[in-house]
């Protein structure tokens, strides 16, 4: 069972969770004294992207911080903003376009660090496929295209049909929220999917399917290179418990450079936290693997956010008509947690 | 009769209502944000705004539901008719049918997308799943409750079994078809919806301009897209029970209506008599 | 003498060991009035329903008008205590039942059912459903919708049974009303000795395990029948005869 994550507006809980289900994997002992932070996924059921918590978990940085985290996961993936806007949780992880159509619905939620810095959203064609960037147009048209329906798919793909030159009515837009994209292209349902590449080459990968998947990315075909994910609190939260915010974050970046360096262990701590995640070693290690590179900027920074990809950001979704209008960029977030 | 309007119209408008103010009253004395839960008026709006974008996919799900209806129903009446007629295939069906029932529509789905693609049959086709079991059930029972007498008299009478069938066995049965058919209807908008958002399609659907409304924290938009789905649903159920009350006058009235084929006819009286034999009761 | 309508030779039924029908031996004349009294489980309804054809004897055979008919639908007029009017179908169209079963309903068919139900008193309720009549009412039209088969023989089981005593007593009149009318030769189960008495001009008394003709009386009491036939004395006599052999343990 691989299946993205990103779009994947999942109607039903996965088998591995069960809603809402909250997962505590600190020791007994010295518990009491931590301070509780109940922290939301973006999915019902766990994958690679959590990695860095589970470390953090594992290898003792969230005692070492003095926080007793607890994991909870969504029955769909747009519940995680309204957890945190209602205080169900209290730090989470969603994506750039989750806090855009959060903030523009009048969520009080905040942006507190980015958990990746580049996009690897793409567009991808069976074994064998000959397109690419420079030919987007001539394959693309009256094709199949794969969408989970999410709204960064939404997004992203007006670019790609930008570069081609094709309007949305000269593609088909194929939109299955609880389908499977690679199932769908490998059976020839559709002629290209659409995912990020750190969920949907693992996925090729364990499928055994001859020949390399073909990939185009969607920054090689305008679209913006902007960060997918990142961690969120409630803007009330964020100034009543400032000090838990930054302790977690910090423990977090510890554990997330230790599992970049150290990607078989960390990827072997995942595995071994949730073993019946339905997903194997195999495609825990591969996807963590192909997460890492995404993690960091041009300078090596991990989780610093910018100005403009927020505004890069709001402006594609005011394109869509997905916003109303683009605010200003500090609404969306802040660094000043940033350890 | 104003009074039994007011009486069958009135009184269910007006639980709306209540129902209306008890959701309002929910919304605004908990003080529930807007992108949790809507006022009901803004759920409304939601809709009547964005009625050029709806219209068209609420046909898409009238059509499903409807069709999805239309071959469960004929499926359901077809399963129940062989089962109650052939006992081999009650005992070997039935089981088959039932487990059909068991297994979710969620996982049914996926398989029938790579079947069937993702236009509108895999939706119709799960429909029909949903609606035909509850109208088998009913007509299985119905046909195996006809008064054995009757079915005696008109064998009896010397009439072919396919005439005592369309004559004594499919009437007899109308009530418990009905039965089947309209807990049928109820389920038929639901079947409908979760084929469009368990197996995808091509552009957009309900079930899928809802996905979106929540995942964009549009909560005015995703229970205004509930009512439209209800509206629907209702609907159709309504329209089911025109169909009984049309085609069973003889549950309400003690007269039938003149029907117009018999306007033709002589009045009795110039016909033949039935004394055919001569007269010779008396000793 | 009128010749034989119906007649049954060596006609036998068993279900598994209980033998419902002894070896029984019947001739019914034409235009007769037949009636068969007996307890319950005596086989009267296993007579009818080999008379009928809707059970098929294990020995012997049924001959209607000479013809052999064991085991053969089709043939005879079928009346039971329950009135078996169909709810969605209207007074004339139940009339016309029988033809609807077996081929397409002529407008000759429901003028004829028109013209019985206005000679009987029902024309004013042609276009009523069933719910809407009484239980009298019921069953004339039930007695209609087997006169119109046109069978010369018709079997009436206990068709009063269920009626109260006023209205069981019009229905019996009215039903020697018709058979005058008619002439058919009707065979009429019951278990109330002075209906037997009243409507046969025969009577046969059934007796159980097995089921069997244990006595046939003819009834010479005069038509027209009135209330006053109740209190005559060969009444009075005929009924005892009979209450002697129902309940006086013979045999």
């Amino acid at each position: 069972m691989n299946r993205r994550r990103l779009g994947a507006l999942a109607l039903v809980a996965t088998l591995a969770v069960s809603p809402l289900a909250v997962v505590s994997a600190s020791s007994a002992a010295s518990a009491a004294t931590r301070t509780n932070v109940t922290f939301a996924y973006d999915f019902p059921g766990p994958d690679f992207e959590l990695t860095p918590l589970v470390v953090a978990q594992d290898r003792g940085y969230f005692a070492a911080a003095g926080l007793n985290v607890k994991i909870a996961f969504p029955p769909n993936t747009s519940t995680t903003t309204r957890m945190l806007a209602t205080g169900s949780a209290d730090i989470g992880f969603i994506t750039t376009t989750d806090m855009g159509v959060a903030i523009n619905a009048g969520a009080p939620v905040l942006s507190v660090a980015n958990y990746s810095m580049r996009n690897n959203w793409a567009l991808f064609a069976k074994p064998g496929s000959s397109v690419t960037a420079k030919n987007l147009k001539t394959q693309l048209k009256g094709k199949r295209i794969f969408s989970y329906g999410d709204t960064w798919t939404e997004a992203m793909l007006p670019f790609v049909l930008r570069a081609a030159g094709l309007s949305a009515s000269q593609v088909k837009i194929v939109t299955d929220p609880t389908g499977n994209d690679l199932t769908s292209l490998l059976q020839g349902r559709v002629d290209y999917s659409t995912s990020t590449t750190n969920y949907e080459i693992p996925g090729f990968v364990g499928s055994k399917t001859k020949g390399n998947l073909v990939t185009v990315l969607g920054t090689a075909v305008g679209a913006p290179d902007v960060p997918i994910w990142v961690y969120a609190t409630a803007k009330s939260y964020a100034s009543a418990h400032g000090a838990t915010v930054k302790a977690f974050l910090s423990a977090v970046k510890k554990a997330t450079i230790w599992a970049a360096k150290n990607p078989t262990a960390a990827a072997a701590d995942f595995s071994k936290a949730y073993p019946k995640s339905g997903y194997t070693n195999a495609y825990n290690q591969l996807g963590w693997k192909l997460t890492i590179p995404y993690l960091t900027n041009s300078k090596g920074q991990y989780f610093t956010q910018t100005d403009a990809q927020w505004t890069t950001l709001a402006k594609a979704l005011k394109s869509i008509k997905l916003i109303s209008s683009v605010p200003s960029p500090s609404t969306y977030y802040t660094n000043k947690f940033l350890p | 009769m104003s009074r039994k309007l007011l009486r069958n119209v009135g009184v269910p408008l007006l639980s709306l209502l209540v129902l209306g103010g008890l959701w309002q009253a929910i919304v605004v004395g908990f003080h529930i944000a807007p992108y949790i839960a809507p006022r009901p008026m803004q759920a409304i709006d939601a809709v009547t705004s964005n009625w050029s974008t709806l219209w068209p996919l609420a046909l898409g799900t009238i059509r499903e539901t409807v069709y999805g209806f239309l071959v469960g129903a004929a499926l359901g009446v077809f399963f129940g008719v062989i089962m109650a007629k052939v006992p081999v295939l009650q005992r070997s069906v039935y089981p088959v049918l039932v487990l059909s029932q068991a297994v979710p529509i969620i996982a049914l789905a996926p398989p029938l997308v790579l079947i069937l693609g993702f236009g509108v049959t895999p939706k119709i086709v799960i429909v029909a799943w949903i609606v035909f079991f509850p109208v088998t059930v009913n007509v299985v029972d119905g046909l195996s409750h006809v008064d054995q007498d009757l079915v005696n008299l008109a064998r009896v009478y010397g009439a072919p079994r396919w005439r005592t069938f369309l004559q004594i066995e499919v009437p007899a049965t109308t009530t418990p078809l009905f039965s089947g058919l309209k807990i049928g209807a109820t389920y038929a908008v639901t079947g409908a919806i979760i084929g469009e958002g368990a197996s995808g399609s091509y552009g957009s659907s309900l079930a899928l301009y809802q996905v979106h409304a929540n995942s964009n924290l549009d909560a005015a938009a995703v229970y205004g897209t509930t009512m439209l789905m209800t509206a629907i649903g209702i609907t159709w159920f309504l329209l089911v029970v025109a169909t009984e009350v049309a085609v069973t006058p003889w549950q309400r009235r003690s007269v039938a209506r003149q029907p117009l084929r018999r306007r033709g006819v002589a009045s009795a009286g110039e016909g033949t008599s039935i004394g055919s034999t001569p007269l010779k009761g008396e000793s | 003498m009128a010749a034989t309508l119906l007649a049954l030779r060596d006609v036998t039924k068993r279900f598994g060991e209980a033998t419902a029908l002894a070896p029984t031996n019947l001739e019914i004349a034409e235009g007769s009035f037949v009636a068969i009294v007996g307890p319950s489980g005596c086989g009267k309804s296993t007579l009818f329903n080999v008379i009928a054809g809707l059970l098929r004897p294990d020995a012997g055979e049924v001959r209607l008008e000479g013809e052999l008919v064991t085991g053969a639908t089709g043939h005879v007029g079928y009346m039971l205590q329950k009135d078996l009017l169909v709810p969605w179908r209207t007074v004339e169209d139940n009339i016309t039942m029988a033809a609807r079963l077996t081929r397409r309903v002529t407008n000759a068919d429901r003028l004829e059912a028109r013209r019985v139900a206005t000679e009987y008193g029902l024309g004013e309720f042609l276009r009523h459903y069933p719910s809407a009549l009484s239980g009298g009412m019921r069953q004339r039209v039930a007695l209609m919708r087997t006169l119109v088969t046109h069978q010369p023989l018709l079997l009436l089981d206990e068709p009063f049974g269920a009626l109260d005593a006023q209205t069981r007593l019009e229905m019996q009149q009215w039903l020697l009303r018709v058979w005058r009318d008619t002439g058919r030769t009707v065979l009429f189960i019951t278990h109330d000795v002075d209906e037997s008495l009243f409507l046969a001009d025969r009577v046969l008394v059934m007796s159980p395990r097995p089921g069997r003709v244990v006595a046939d009386f003819a009834n010479p009491l005069s038509r027209p029948r009135t209330m006053e036939t109740l209190t005559d004395p060969i009444f009075i006599e005929l009924k005892s005869q009979v209450m002697r052999l129902l309940h006086g343990g013979q045999r």
